[in-house]
């Protein structure tokens, strides 16, 4: 009996260690010419991307019978936490071979550490700048290098629940602000409240105040701040954010929504509980599908002297790379300009994104309402791409840290300058 | 088996398993979190040493906040001990004087710390949703309107909105670890104070509570570390919003972290909450040594 005791903590001492170690079995994740590629990305369910996603992995799948693509989607947040986690500290074998990102200073830190394959050779070779424009890459291109390939490209719009603008007296979106501002009171009037805005995700409010400061500023000096090459210090900033709390004092929004998530803010625009939801164009096929009839704008010119009406806060944000160290980069590198193109293509037509590469497909089944938005972004003349995008990780939060205490009240347009003055500059 | 204790070799050889995970588990990385809290570090790119800089920013800066995330668990780690604990002990011995439906009432109050928290976390959003959750439509129908809040987005009601399910749920975790003590009372003791004409307050206070001090201890220190280490209930219902305003050091790190890729800030509040939760270990044990 002590025999046999003593050999099974000897079992359980040896097991242990060899638990420790690490297992090569997976590392290549190849069966001869099969080879099996990993994709992280935040398609999830819930998502409006991910019958693209899918369409586009089938497609290359059905096309190229020896790659095999496992896809993995999490949730947009989480996955901010999972995705750098893995790149910080993950060896070969955590990483996946492809991945979804952000572009602008979110990628730019992964690829300052070395960490994302370039794919200027697969850009160079195989497609060509009509099939996708310069500028659709200029946000993840580095050092003149390309990083990544676009899977869309949005802007933020001001979507109409123009039923209720009827009833309201309004059978058009306003197009300045005082008409803007008419235009809610005549909602509130009728007891109709104009804006929802997610407060629990401050994204959201980034939403209403980029395009406000905007069309106050213009896009070339907003881009320089979010670069940290201008100044926040700008007397027409703080009127925008002065602007923003007026509409919110005077009830132009839902009070509840401080509280919501931005699924429970569209939820109540698609429900018809508010006439306005301004949010990025992803939304498209879902406003177009709600039972009444939707519009869509810009949201109106603030300041005529620095800024014109048509200038957009947007650009290709969503995009997909390849990490470096994955044991089939080259392959991947291929894989993922392919299906970034693909899913660019399904996404346009499943009105969840603009196309960011140019469309060599049959379009006419593209939903009236995405068409409306195609128009507005042919005739911007200037875009910023989203603050949160393009400011790196620490200044980013630091700035969503201050448009949320613009929104809850905390401070004003003053405090707002003044403070991203002091703790960015 | 003796002979077996008494060989040095054979311990050490089944001692090293245990020795090798809990130095690689446990202290690896609190080492690893001291070493990094040194550094200014991205967690991607090369690193720039800068002493104790980390630690001088985060008690001074006010874009970080830690003294009032710190604030925060020191509140809810106070109502553990003089809300939660209390209503535990309450609980504890009135089912341990075998009442009707003890078994009942034991599950009962123990099923909150079964259910996952993000369950229980997104039970009580639907409860204080300012539009339809239970609590605001309760307040209108009793004619109370004026008391409906935005509980969750409300800088002011955001706090106890919070912690009253932390401290919901885990009532019946430190009513079992009390409940088990006071089972353990020798009914000899108990009978013997009867006999003496002790009314069952009176054996309360003088037989049982003192017989389970012990007890008590452990679920003071659980509760003032669990406070200090509390994260998922507040991250699932606010993440530290609004304006900072339900921010604990768990979810300022994890924001440290990985959203604004400060992981030299980061694991400096690791260090601290370790560092604070083995320091109110130490002094509640001290405490209660005094007491004795």
């Amino acid at each position: 009996m002590k025999k046999i005791l003593a050999l099974i903590l000897a079992l359980c001492t040896v097991f242990m260690f060899t638990a420790c170690g690490g297992s090569d079995s997976e590392e290549a994740a190849s069966d001869g010419d099969q080879v099996t590629l990993k994709l992280w990305c935040i398609a999830t369910e819930s998502d409006a991307n991910r019958p693209a996603y899918l369409q586009a992995i089938e497609d290359y799948e059905a096309a190229h019978p020896n790659v095999k693509i496992e896809m993995e989607a999490f949730e947009n947040e989480s996955y901010k936490t999972k995705i750098k986690a893995a790149m910080s500290g993950g060896s070969a074998e955590d990483l996946p071979d492809m991945f979804f990102t952000w572009s602008g200073a979110f990628l730019g830190d992964f690829v300052a550490a070395d960490k994302v394959a370039c794919l200027d050779d697969v850009y160079k070779n195989n497609y060509t700048s009509e099939q996708i424009p310069d500028v659709m890459l200029s946000t993840t291109t580095y050092d003149g290098k390309h990083y990544a390939a676009p899977t869309t490209y949005n802007i933020v719009a001001m979507y109409a629940n123009m039923d209720l603008l009827k009833e309201a007296g309004w059978d058009h979106i306003p197009a300045t602000y005082e008409e803007l501002t008419k235009c809610c009171d005549d909602l509130l009037a009728k007891d109709i409240i104009p804006f929802g805005c997610a407060g629990s995700e401050t994204w959201c409010v980034t939403e209403y105040l980029e395009p406000i400061i905007q069309k106050s500023i213009g896009y070339e000096d907003l881009n320089k701040i979010f670069a940290g090459e201008g100044t926040w210090n700008d007397e027409d900033i703080k009127k925008s954010v002065d602007t923003l709390q007026d509409m919110i004092d005077k009830g132009y929004f839902d009070p509840s929504g401080i509280a919501l998530g931005n699924d429970e803010v569209k939820a109540n625009f698609l429900a018809g509980k508010t006439a306005f939801y301004q949010n990025g164009t992803w939304n498209t096929g879902e406003v177009a599908d709600a039972d009444f009839e939707a519009g869509v704008a810009l949201f109106p010119l603030m300041n005529a002297d620095r800024a014109t009406a048509n200038q957009a806060i947007g650009g290709p944000s969503d995009v997909l790379a390849v990490c470096a160290d994955s044991p089939n980069a080259d392959l991947a590198s291929e894989v993922v300009v392919e299906l970034g193109k693909e899913i660019c293509h399904y996404n346009y037509l499943n009105a969840v994104g603009l196309p960011a590469w140019t469309p060599d497909y049959d379009t006419g089944d593209v939903k009236p309402l995405m068409i409306e938005i195609s128009d507005i972004v042919s005739k911007c003349d200037g875009m910023t791409l989203f603050g949160d995008t393009a400011m790196s990780a620490d200044p980013a939060q630091i700035y969503l840290d201050y448009v949320a205490k613009v929104y809850g009240g905390e401070i004003d347009g003053q405090g707002f300058i003044d403070g991203l003055t002091k703790d960015l500059q | 088996m003796n002979r077996m204790y008494s060989n040095r070799v054979y311990i050490a050889i089944f001692l090293l398993p245990a020795l090798v995970l809990f130095c690689g588990v446990l202290i690896a990385p609190i080492g690893a979190s001291g070493y990094f809290s040194l550094y200014d570090w991205n967690g991607l790119a090369g690193k720039t040493f800068i002493g104790f800089d980390n630690y001088k920013e985060l008690f001074t800066s006010d874009s970080i906040g830690f003294m009032k995330a710190l604030g925060n668990s020191l509140l809810l780690a106070g109502l553990s001990v003089f809300l939660q604990l209390p209503l535990a002990l309450a609980l504890a011995l009135a089912l341990g004087n075998r009442i009707k439906g003890e078994r009942v009432f034991l599950s009962v109050f123990f099923m909150p710390v079964l259910i996952s928290t993000v369950v229980i976390g997104q039970l009580w959003l639907k409860i204080y949703n300012p539009d339809y959750g239970i609590l605001n439509v309760a307040l209108r129908a009793v004619g109370l309107d004026n008391l409906a809040q935005i509980w969750l987005g409300n800088v002011s009601t955001a706090l106890p909105a919070v912690f009253v399910p932390i401290l919901w749920q885990y009532v019946g975790y430190h009513m079992l670890l009390l409940y088990a003590g006071v089972k353990s009372v020798p009914t000899e003791l108990r009978e013997a104070a009867m006999l003496d004409g002790a009314t069952n307050g009176q054996v309360n206070r003088y037989i049982v509570l003192p017989y389970i001090k012990p007890i008590i201890k452990i679920s003071v220190i659980f509760a003032v570390t669990g406070s200090l280490k509390s994260f998922d209930l507040i991250y699932v219902l606010t993440n530290g919003g609004p304006l900072h305003s339900t921010e604990v050091p768990s979810t300022l790190m994890i924001s440290m972290l990985f959203l604004r890729n400060r992981y030299g800030m980061g694991s400096t509040i690791a260090v601290l909450l370790i560092l604070l939760c083995f320091g109110f270990a130490l002094l509640i044990s001290v405490i209660f040594k005094e007491e004795d």
